[in-house]
């Protein structure tokens, strides 16, 4: 662990997010060294740290590898902002804040009494973010969803998958891990050096649909500017062919191995074919030019299929890579953690949990020379920091703090 | 209205990995600079194609990514253009780049020659694993990166292949990652003065994205695998996934405790007047206690209760199977929305083009690409920025279109512009 100041060192977060898109933006500012204050309530807890994966047989609500991987380096209140005294010192701190950030619903927002104009009045200096499924504005402003829902609006379902099978999405709730978590961090930032620079915070409507259209705009422009219809083609893209994953032959327990591999240039099709033993096949007139592959992809794909049943993946990886070709394996989650490369890269961090021990949490998306970006510690317990916040930060005594804790105002 | 970054100039050097950097941080206001090869970009030749517009600048990737950059071309491998290149270095405050380590070295352009024309650079790299590790000179392209950060493990039918990750993600995740790195470098650099090296690892930027894949793994040692979107119970949850709807497909999750949840969807079937018969017996009163995704995850845990939920869930799915069936998914979205039922129409490129709340908040903005002829219709920028807000203020350069104007503010002599690209075609 270095003792270098991080980019972010004393700002200050109100951090009234939760599930993924949310707390991942919250998170990476933590990870920047931003002081992250959680407000949770026992009440309602995060649907996070009641969704698993848990160790067998552990309900707990600080067990969750879900809720912890996107809460690391963060403090937790518990603090119902429903009651009055709750919201009072709710407003308490807004007012402490730099940053004031919430992926809430409208109606949530509502009902804690976190407007924008609310949240303002306490702290005219704030940067605040709103990050709704639609937007703070607009006829579908109340529309809820969560990653998965807002897949199928945003494009994902319709763009990934293969013709003539249902259109599942990537079964994930892709746009909540990096898309928009992360162009919150960037509007964030920016926002910070605006208020540095003259003083001022501001505002900040990010409707996740947009931030998710914007990631995955190509075929909405192509639509737009040249009425080309989209058409689902599994792994090809227009670009390049070959192009996809094709499945080798078992490996021990392994039987599901597949090699992915992208011709994205002429070389690269020349030295597949002579690593595949078929240096015919950049010679085929069928094959001679991106556009004739793109022609005959289903021949083209078929005899790499052919080719690939055969093979051991790792080795024609390797093989494939050695000539320059972009080539890898479909990697699973243990292979992954397991990958050397990310090892010698130190990307997990293993922090110790009071509950939950040590455990794999993912790393930065970026890295910085200087002022270094990383996880330094765990994710919170559910209101480990009630206390600690109540009299540091907003100034209540301990036998207060008690009080309010009995009254259910700080559960 | 000033943006966040308008004072800031930045070289962007980078391949397709790297482009929407570039945008995001043009977005916001920075004078962003576009530096390609003489033949140009490779995305400029990547299908599809802007209509009656020659080659090399009809790529409708290329157009979209590199809206509100000027370009330049020049020849690194040559003296005169990394000449050239540094000059243009010393006057920016970032450069983005998508180099190995290799190529930079090749370049002679590593961190000690940058530190020379500008000591407070910030420089980001943007490649497929990083500058280091024993991964870090592999051959990179977006599907091996999704292979190779875990989703494609995920997404797909079980008898079908393991499926990328649509549209380049790998490019917009790497990218956004390197936006955000950029920003923290820039306001440590106003506080202190110190540039430094931002680096992403597209790699690394996905490996997010694989949800509970790694946690599940490293508590439980449980892979998880592709399913064909059904999830994790060893039934069909009744209201959870895609349905075939009239005219095409919608996604809904009504099966939690957000939203109006089941009882959302049924009362949707009862206002459009749907015959369901799901508010009589035995359906009822299982609908009202049991159907949540974790109800119904507890109840199949239980032999004793096993198999008298098993045919339950059948016939309601069977119900809500032709439910959806009847109805268009603007319907179904739309009404199912009023009612707080999760629910999500599954768009293509129309509906999002046409996208009633889009539309309203006027996020597609058009601009006149005056060197292409056309009035080009772009999607707008992924937030709103109340006090500094994004604007759209020119469309992607023509291929070295602004040689002329940015070399002479770097201070080059006209001839020495014409010369750095003396392949024959003329300077602009």
């Amino acid at each position: 662990m270095t003792a270098a100041p991080r980019p972010l060192e004393g700002v200050k977060v109100l951090d009234l997010t939760w599930f993924g898109a949310g707390p991942i933006a919250t998170r990476s500012l933590a990870n920047l060294g931003a002081d992250v204050v959680r407000v949770e309530t026992g009440k309602r807890p995060d649907g996070l740290r009641i969704a698993g994966p848990k160790p067998a047989g552990n309900a707990s609500l600080n067990v969750s590898g879900y809720y912890n991987n996107y809460n690391a380096e963060k403090r937790s209140i518990t603090l119902d902002l429903t009651t009055e005294r709750g919201h009072e010192l709710g407003l308490g701190l807004v007012r402490w804040a730099d940053v004031f950030m919430t992926n809430m619903t409208n109606r949530a927002v509502r009902q804690v009494g976190m407007s924008w104009e609310a949240v303002r009045e306490a702290n005219p200096g704030i940067v605040a973010m709103y990050q709704p499924m639609q937007g703070m504005a607009g006829p579908h402003t109340e529309f809820v969803g969560f990653g998965a829902v807002l897949s199928a609006i945003c494009g994902v379902n319709y763009f990934a998958g293969s013709e003539g099978r249902p259109p599942i999405g990537v079964s994930t709730n892709y746009p909540d891990y990096v898309v928009n978590p992360m162009h919150a961090v960037v509007a964030l930032l920016a926002a910070l050096r605006h208020r540095r620079r003259t003083g001022q915070g501001q505002l900040i409507d990010m409707s996740q649909l947009e931030s998710s259209v914007a990631a995955l705009a190509a075929p909405v422009f192509a639509w737009d500017n040249a009425a080309e219809e989209y058409r689902r083609q599994g792994n090809r893209v227009p670009h390049a062919a070959p192009h996809g994953a094709y499945r080798t032959r078992a490996e021990g327990d392994r039987s599901d191995r597949w090699l992915v591999l992208a011709c994205l240039t002429e070389g690269h099709w020349r030295a597949a074919a002579d690593v595949m033993e078929h240096p015919g096949w950049a010679d085929d007139p069928r094959f001679a030019s991106l556009a004739l592959r793109k022609q005959h992809e289903d021949a083209l794909d078929a005899l790499i299929e052919g080719w690939a049943a055969g093979q051991h993946g790792p080795e024609v990886a390797a093989r494939l890579q050695s000539a320059g070709v972009p080539a890898g394996l479909v990697l699973n989650a243990t292979e992954i953690l397991r990958d050397e490369h990310l090892q010698a890269r130190t990307y997990y961090a293993y922090p110790d949990h009071a509950e939950a021990g040590v455990r794999a949490y993912d790393g930065p998306g970026f890295r910085l020379s200087v002022t270094p970006v990383e996880l330094r510690g765990p994710a919170p317990l559910l209101g480990e920091h009630t206390t600690e916040v109540a009299t540091e930060i907003l100034g209540l005594s301990p036998d207060e703090v008690a009080a309010l804790v009995a009254e259910g105002v700080l559960a | 209205m000033p943006g966040a970054l308008d004072d800031l100039r930045v070289i962007d050097a980078t391949g397709p990995i790297g482009h929407y950097a570039g945008r995001l941080l043009a977005d916001l206001g920075a004078d962003v600079i576009k530096v390609e090869p003489l033949a140009g970009d490779p995305a400029r030749l990547w299908p599809p194609f802007l209509p009656d517009t020659p080659e090399p600048e009809s790529g409708l990737l290329f157009l979209l990514l590199n809206a509100n950059k000027r370009g330049v071309r020049l020849d690194l491998a040559d003296e005169q253009g990394r000449e050239a290149f540094l000059r243009l270095v010393a006057t920016a405050d970032v450069l983005i780049e998508s180099w190995s380590s290799q190529e930079a070295d090749s370049l002679h352009l590593i961190d000690e020659a940058l530190h020379e024309v500008r000591p407070d650079l910030i420089r980001c790299s943007v490649t497929g694993w990083g500058l280091d590790g024993p991964s870090a000179g592999l051959a990179y392209a977006d599907i091996v990166t999704c292979a190779m950060s875990g989703v494609m493990q995920l997404a797909g039918f079980p008898d079908g292949t393991p499926e990328q990750l649509p549209a380049l993600q790998s490019h917009a995740c790497a990218s956004i990652n390197a936006a955000a790195g950029i920003l923290a470098a820039v306001l440590h650099r106003d506080a202190t003065g110190e540039g430094q090296r931002v680096e992403v690892s597209a790699q690394e930027a996905l490996l997010m994205a694989q949800e509970t894949a790694m946690q599940g793994a490293d508590i439980n040692g449980v892979d998880r695998a592709r399913t064909g979107g059904t999830g994790v119970l060893p039934v069909k949850m009744p209201g959870l996934g895609v349905y075939e709807v009239d005219d095409g497909f919608v996604y809904a999750m009504c099966t939690g405790t957000a939203g109006s949840g089941f009882a959302g969807l049924v009362r949707l079937m009862t206002d459009l007047g749907f015959e369901h018969g799901l508010d009589r017996e035995p359906y009822a009163t299982f609908i009202r206690t049991s159907m949540t995704t974790a109800q119904v995850t507890a109840l199949l845990q239980d032999p004793a209760q096993s198999d008298r939920v098993r045919p339950l869930l059948e016939e309601i799915e069977a119900v809500v199977s032709a439910f959806f069936r009847r109805y268009p998914k603007e319907t179904l979205y739309v009404q199912g929305q009023e009612r707080r039922a999760l629910i999500g129409a599954v768009n293509g490129p129309r509906e999002i083009s046409e996208s009633v709340q889009l539309v309203a908040r006027e996020w597609f903005r058009s601009i006149d690409d005056a060197g292409r002829g056309q009035t080009l219709r772009y999607p707008g920028p992924p937030w709103r920025l109340h006090g500094t807000p994004a604007t759209l203020r020119r469309p992607a350069p023509l291929l070295g279109e602004h040689n002329m104007e940015v070399f002479r503010e770097s201070g080059l002599a006209p001839d020495a512009i014409a010369a750095l690209t003396s392949d024959g075609t003329p300077a602009r």
